[in-house]
C-alpha cells in the first residue's frame, strides 16, 4: 500500500525537522519526505493546516487482556489507541493472570497479530503475580517481548526485594517503571486528602503517600543503577524529588497523565466515583507545578494511564468502584488544552520520541527509512463524548469538555488505521 | 481553567430532601427550632404526615437516633416501615438506582437513611421520586443531629448570632461535627474546634472555623463544648497511643469543668464513653445538656418532616 501524506507541517523532533512537505510512504516504510512528491497510484491523505507528526506512543495503558475482557480488550484499546493517534501503547501487567511468564507475553501477542490496530509493547511485572514478594524472571521476559517491567497498580513494599529486583535485571533492557503510592498511608481512600476530604467527609490519601515512596525509588534507582521511570507523577514535592535525583546523575525519567495536570480534587460533591483514580486528583497548586514541569522539562513523557472500566463498576459507592478511567480517546485535546503554549515539537517529543527512547523500542521519528507510524493533527476544536469511545471503558472526568486540538489521522505500519471523519477503519476481528 | 459540564447532583427541585443541614435556609433552621419547641410544649394530632409511608432504612445499627425517629414519625401520624439490612449487599452499583425506583414504586415517599459510607444518602436521593431524610452517613453528615444541638442551643441562649462553641474530639471521622460546623458557620456561631492533629487535621481549617489545640485555653472563653466519642478503633489505627493518653490533653473533668464559665453548657452527641472524653462529674454537672439533647431529637425530627413533606408556607 502507497501512502502519500500531502502539504502538512512535518515536524520531527528527532531531527529538528519542522516544515511543509510532502511524505510518501511505501510497504510499511517512509520512503520519501519532501516539498512536492508526485503521486504514483498512492493514498492521498490531504494534511493542509495539519501538523504530521511521528507516530504517538502511550506507555502507560491497561488494555485488560487476558482476562478482564469485559473491561477491555486489545481489540477495542487498540481502536481507541489509533483513534486518540496512538500508533503504539505500552500495556501494564495487572491483568488476569499477570504479565509475569513468557506464557502470557506470547498470548498478548497472538491477540495483537488477529485483532490489534496499534502495536503493543507489553510491560511484564516485577515480582510474581504483582505481590512484592517474588522476583519475576526478567530475561526471559525481555526475551519474550517485554519492554519494561512494573507492579504498576501496586507498590512493592518491602525495599529488600525492590533492590534485589533492580540489581539482578540491571543489564536487562528496560526500565523499571514505579507506581509511587504508600499501602498504608493510602488505605482505603478514595481522594486527595485536603480541604474538600475534610468538608465532603471521605477516606482521603495524603501527597506523603506518593512522595515517600518516589523519593525512596530514585535512591534505589541511585543505588543499583537500574535504568527507572517514575509513572503519573502527581506532585510538587515528587517533582523537586526527581530534579534532585537527576542533580546527582540519576538515570530517572517520568511521566504525566492529563487529569493530573487539568482537574482537581473538588470532582467528588456528588460523591459518584468518576474521578476517582490513583494517584488521586490533587489540587491546583499541583496542577500548575506540574505544567511547568512539562515547560521546564523536568517531565519527559505524556502518558494517559487509560484505565477502563465498565459503566456499572464505575457507578458503584465511591469505596467499592474501582481506580481509573478511559485516557487513550482524550489524550491530544486533553493535553493541548493544558499546555496550549507549549511548543508542537515538545508537545510531539513527549507524546512519540521521548517514550520511545525510554522503552527502548522503534519508533518517535520520520527519518527516510523509518517505520511508518504517524500521527496528523490539528486545530479542529471537538467536544468529548465518552459514550462515543472505541473503548469500552465509556468513562471519563473529561466527558463534555470542549477540546481544540484534534487526532486528524493515524498510521500504523504505513496503513491509515483512523481518520477523524471516517472513524477507526479496520472491522474489529472481535470484541 | 476547565469548567466540567454541570453534573447530575441536582436531578430536580422537589420533594425535597435532608442530606445536610445546607439543604435548609437560615430561616427554615429556625422554624424547625421554633416549631420544635412548640411540639415540646403541646404534641401535635397525629394528622401533619398522615397516611405517608415513612421508610426507616438504617444499614447501620442505631439506638437512639432509630427510635428517636420512629417516634418522631408515629407522632405525627405517618406510616412507619423500619427494615434494617446491615452493611448488605443492598447499595453496590446500579442496585442503588434500582433499589430506589423499587421503593418507590411500592407506594414509600419518604426514606429516612443510615449508611457507614459517606454520600449514600446522596446518592439514594438522586434515583428516589420522593424525600430522603439523612440519618447519618459515614463520616459526613448527621443534619437531625445538627438541628437537635441547635435547638439545645437555642433553648439555652435565645440567640445564634455571636455564640462561641467548641467541639472537642475525633473531628476527623465525625459526621456530627461537620453538621455542626455546616450548621454553626449559617447562623454565625463562632466555632473551635480542638483535638490532637491525629484526628484534627489543619486541613479542618476554614473561613470562621478555627483550630486550637490547648484545649485549657478555649474553655474559659466558650458558651458551650461539645465533647464528641472517642473509639477504641483508634488506637489500633495508631491514630492515638492510649485512651488514657487522650485524656489528659482533651478529657472534660473535674479540674477543666473550673476553667468552663457558669453559664455554659456541655453537650455530646452520644453514646458517651464516660472516664475517657468526660468524666462522671461532667455528666453529673449542671451545665450537662445530653439529656435535653436526646429529648429535642424527636421534636426536631417532627418538625424537620413536616417542614420537607408540607412545606414552610402552610404553617410558617
Amino acid at each position: 500500500m502507497r501512502v502519500l501524506i500531502r502539504g502538512g507541517r512535518v515536524i520531527d523532533p528527532s531531527r529538528g525537522l519542522d516544515a511543509i512537505r510532502d511524505v510518501a510512504i511505501d510497504g510499511g516504510i517512509i520512503r520519501a519526505i519532501s516539498e512536492h512528491i508526485e503521486e504514483r497510484g498512492h493514498e492521498i491523505i490531504d494534511a493542509t493546516n495539519c501538523v504530521v507528526a511521528p507516530g504517538f506512543i502511550d506507555m502507560h495503558v491497561h488494555l485488560r487482556e487476558p482476562g478482564q475482557t469485559h473491561k477491555e480488550t486489545i481489540a477495542t484499546g487498540t481502536a481507541a489507541a489509533v483513534a486518540g493517534g496512538f500508533t503504539a501503547v505500552a500495556c501494564m501487567p495487572n491483568t488476569t493472570p499477570s504479565i509475569d511468564t513468557p506464557a502470557v507475553i506470547a498470548e498478548i501477542a497472538q491477540r495483537v497479530a488477529q485483532a490489534g490496530l496499534a502495536r503493543v509493547y507489553p510491560i511484564a511485572a516485577i515480582t510474581h503475580e504483582r505481590k512484592g514478594e517474588q522476583l519475576a524472571p526478567y530475561h526471559e521476559l525481555a526475551l519474550a517481548g517485554a519492554v519494561a517491567f512494573s507492579d504498576d497498580g501496586a507498590t512493592i513494599e518491602n525495599v529488600r526485594v525492590l533492590r534485589n529486583a533492580a540489581l539482578y535485571a540491571r543489564d536487562v533492557k528496560g526500565p523499571f517503571i514505579s507506581h509511587c503510592l504508600d499501602d498504608a498511608l493510602h488505605g482505603d481512600a478514595v481522594m486527595n486528602e485536603g480541604l474538600h476530604s475534610a468538608v465532603l467527609g471521605l477516606p482521603a490519601s495524603p501527597r506523603l503517600a506518593e512522595d515517600v515512596v518516589v523519593a525512596r525509588d530514585v535512591l534505589v534507582a541511585a543505588d543499583t543503577g537500574k535504568a527507572w521511570h517514575i509513572a503519573h507523577v502527581s506532585t510538587e514535592t515528587s517533582l523537586d524529588i526527581l530534579r534532585w535525583a537527576r542533580s546527582r546523575g540519576t538515570a530517572v525519567t517520568c511521566e504525566v497523565t492529563p487529569h493530573h495536570l487539568l482537574l482537581h480534587d473538588d470532582l467528588f460533591v456528588d460523591y459518584h466515583a468518576r474521578a476517582k483514580v490513583a494517584p488521586p486528583l490533587r489540587g491546583p497548586q499541583d496542577s500548575a507545578a506540574l505544567r511547568a514541569a512539562v515547560r521546564d522539562g523536568t517531565i519527559d513523557v505524556f502518558a494517559t494511564d487509560h484505565a477502563p472500566h465498565t459503566l456499572e463498576e464505575k457507578a458503584q459507592l465511591l469505596s467499592i468502584a474501582p481506580v481509573g478511567f478511559s485516557g487513550l480517546e482524550i489524550a491530544v485535546g486533553a493535553y493541548a488544552h493544558a499546555l496550549p503554549d507549549l511548543p508542537l515539537d515538545r508537545f510531539i517529543s513527549l507524546l512519540s520520541t521521548r517514550p520511545a527512547q525510554i522503552l527502548g523500542v522503534e519508533g518517535g521519528t520520520l527519518a527516510v527509512g523509518a517505520r511508518a507510524d504517524l500521527t496528523i493533527f490539528g486545530e479542529r476544536p471537538w467536544t468529548v463524548d465518552a459514550h462515543s469511545f472505541y473503548s469500552k471503558g465509556k468513562n471519563t472526568p473529561f466527558d463534555g469538555f470542549t477540546f481544540s486540538r484534534r487526532v486528524v489521522a493515524t498510521v500504523v505500519g504505513g496503513r491509515l488505521a483512523y481518520q477523524a471523519d471516517r472513524g477507526v477503519l479496520e472491522p474489529l476481528a472481535y470484541t | 481553567m476547565c469548567q466540567s459540564p454541570t453534573g447530575s447532583m441536582q436531578t430536580r427541585s422537589s420533594p425535597r430532601s435532608l442530606l445536610d443541614i445546607d439543604d435548609l435556609s437560615r430561616d427554615e433552621i429556625a422554624l424547625v427550632i421554633r416549631r420544635s419547641g412548640e411540639f415540646r410544649t403541646q404534641l401535635p394530632d397525629r394528622s401533619l404526615l398522615a397516611g405517608v409511608p415513612v421508610l426507616n432504612l438504617f444499614f447501620e445499627a442505631s439506638t437512639r437516633t432509630a427510635t428517636s425517629f420512629t417516634l418522631a414519625e408515629q407522632r405525627v401520624g405517618a406510616d412507619v416501615i423500619t427494615f434494617a439490612p446491615g452493611t448488605s449487599s443492598l447499595g453496590k452499583g446500579e442496585t442503588i438506582a434500582d433499589t430506589a425506583i423499587t421503593l418507590r414504586a411500592i407506594g414509600v415517599r419518604v426514606i429516612v437513611v443510615r449508611h457507614n459510607e459517606s454520600g449514600f444518602p446522596r446518592r439514594l436521593a438522586e434515583s428516589f421520586d420522593g424525600h430522603v431524610v439523612n440519618a447519618g452517613d459515614g463520616t459526613r453528615a448527621h443534619p437531625t443531629q445538627a438541628l437537635l444541638d441547635l435547638a439545645t442551643l437555642h433553648a439555652e441562649f435565645g440567640r445564634f448570632e455571636g455564640l462561641r462553641v467548641a467541639i472537642v474530639g475525633d473531628i476527623l471521622h465525625s459526621r456530627v461535627a461537620r453538621s455542626n460546623i455546616v450548621g454553626m458557620k449559617m447562623l454565625g456561631i463562632d466555632v473551635t474546634l480542638v483535638g490532637p492533629p491525629t484526628l484534627l487535621p489543619d486541613s479542618f481549617a476554614q473561613d470562621g472555623v478555627r483550630i486550637e489545640r490547648d484545649f485549657d485555653a478555649v474553655l474559659p472563653r466558650v458558651d458551650a463544648v461539645m465533647m464528641l466519642r472517642i473509639q477504641r478503633e483508634r488506637i489500633a489505627a495508631s491514630l492515638l497511643p492510649a485512651l488514657a493518653d487522650y485524656t489528659i490533653g482533651y478529657q472534660l473533668g473535674t479540674q477543666r469543668l473550673r476553667l468552663l464559665p457558669k453559664h455554659a453548657v456541655v453537650l455530646h452527641p452520644g453514646p458517651y464513653n464516660r472516664g475517657v472524653e468526660l468524666t462522671d462529674e461532667a455528666l453529673a454537672d449542671p451545665r450537662s445538656r445530653y439529656e435535653t439533647q436526646v429529648t429535642n431529637g424527636v421534636f426536631v425530627r417532627m418538625a424537620a418532616l413536616d417542614l420537607l413533606v408540607n412545606g414552610t408556607a402552610v404553617r410558617a
